[in-house]
């Protein structure tokens, strides 16, 4: 293993929260409200993941993300269990890769639940592809530093004489 | 020539009203439309095929969106729960690494005795194990498990 004990790793009890146990039926009927829910959560964890690229830095961000979903979908479960279920059943039945488009009237009956319930709209169906602008208290890492190296050769002189080349250029379709 | 034999010979003549005329002209199939009229048939078939083609790439091209759109919002609950999973197994590992190398001196975790893998990355540089050394200290089972997932889905 390339893991030494120099390596930090964090401990088990840091590690270990309550997990989302759903399926993928399940988190695919709740994503379109799910994400306006945790938009910033899911940001600012995807910003950490992909500017430090080390699972250690972004734990107390991941954690974040995992109870936002949980708190979202113990509402719906308050409020809207019956359609959403149904809502569910319905892509996981529907198709194999639990495609929306064959799902549009119960998708109907649980978007106006949740709008009446959470007041969450669903957004257009394109808007999680969107690049968005996410601000974060987190700072930037470092930008790496261009390395300088002493003893580089010289380039020219800005004033050194160039002058036109003797016998043309032997691309002389360029010229 | 005896005359009885005469009498019966009759000469061979066409039948009456004549021979049939000889079919000598061309016959050709009957024809529905006019060359031009086929071309525009072609033309109009065509459009009307492609007009459905784009209005059918147009539904697909929104579903493809709407379930990458999905796929965004799930992607960080997933990748959460398996960086908690994973940093969990790397310890888990190290452990183990720990506890069977107990015996050998000279031994250090993570090295060959003492000799890093890595020399020039700062010391508490994660780096991601490859796939067969994270699931060494496993059963066969489950790495097969893991490595022919792709079989089985």
């Amino acid at each position: 293993m390339v893991i030494t004990n120099d390596i930090t790793l964090p401990t088990d009890e840091e590690l270990t929260v309550q997990e989302l146990n759903l399926s993928t039926s399940a988190l695919r009927a709740g994503a379109f409200h799910l994400g306006k829910h945790c938009e910033n959560q899911n940001n600012e964890f995807m910003l950490c993941r992909q500017e430090l690229d080390d699972p250690r830095a972004c734990i107390n961000e991941g954690k974040a993300v995992t109870s936002c979903a949980l708190d979202f979908f113990r509402k719906v479960k308050k409020t809207c269990h019956e359609e959403f279920l149904q809502y569910a059943t319905c892509l996981d039945k529907s198709s194999g890769n639990m495609a929306f488009g064959h799902c549009r009237k119960t998708q109907g009956v649980f978007d106006k639940c949740v709008s009446d319930n959470l007041g969450i709209d669903r957004p257009e169906y394109g808007y999680f592809t969107r690049a968005k602008i996410h601000s974060t208290e987190r700072e930037a890492p470092p930008k790496a530093i261009k390395k300088e190296y002493p003893d580089a050769t010289p380039g020219l002189p800005d004033d050194y004489p160039k002058p036109p080349a003797k016998y043309g250029s032997r691309f002389h379709w360029l010229e | 020539m005896s005359a009885a034999a005469s009498a019966t010979r009759k000469q061979d003549m066409p039948p009456p009203g004549g021979y049939k005329k000889i079919p000598y002209l061309r016959v050709p199939a009957k024809s529905y439309f006019t060359g031009f009229q086929m071309l525009a048939g072609y033309a109009v078939v065509t459009a009307a095929g492609m007009y459905v083609y784009y209005l059918t790439a147009k539904q697909i091209h929104r579903e493809e969106i709407e379930n990458r759109s999905a796929q965004n919002v799930i992607y960080p609950l997933l990748i959460a729960e398996r960086d908690r999973e994973f940093l969990k197994q790397l310890r888990r590992n190290r452990d183990e690494e720990a506890k069977l190398m107990a015996n050998v001196p000279g031994w250090e975790v993570g090295t060959w005795y003492g000799e890093p893998v890595y020399k020039t990355l700062p010391k508490d540089t994660l780096v991601t194990p490859l796939f067969k050394e994270f699931y060494a200290h496993t059963d066969y089972k489950s790495y097969a498990k893991r490595a022919h997932l792709k079989l089985w889905s």
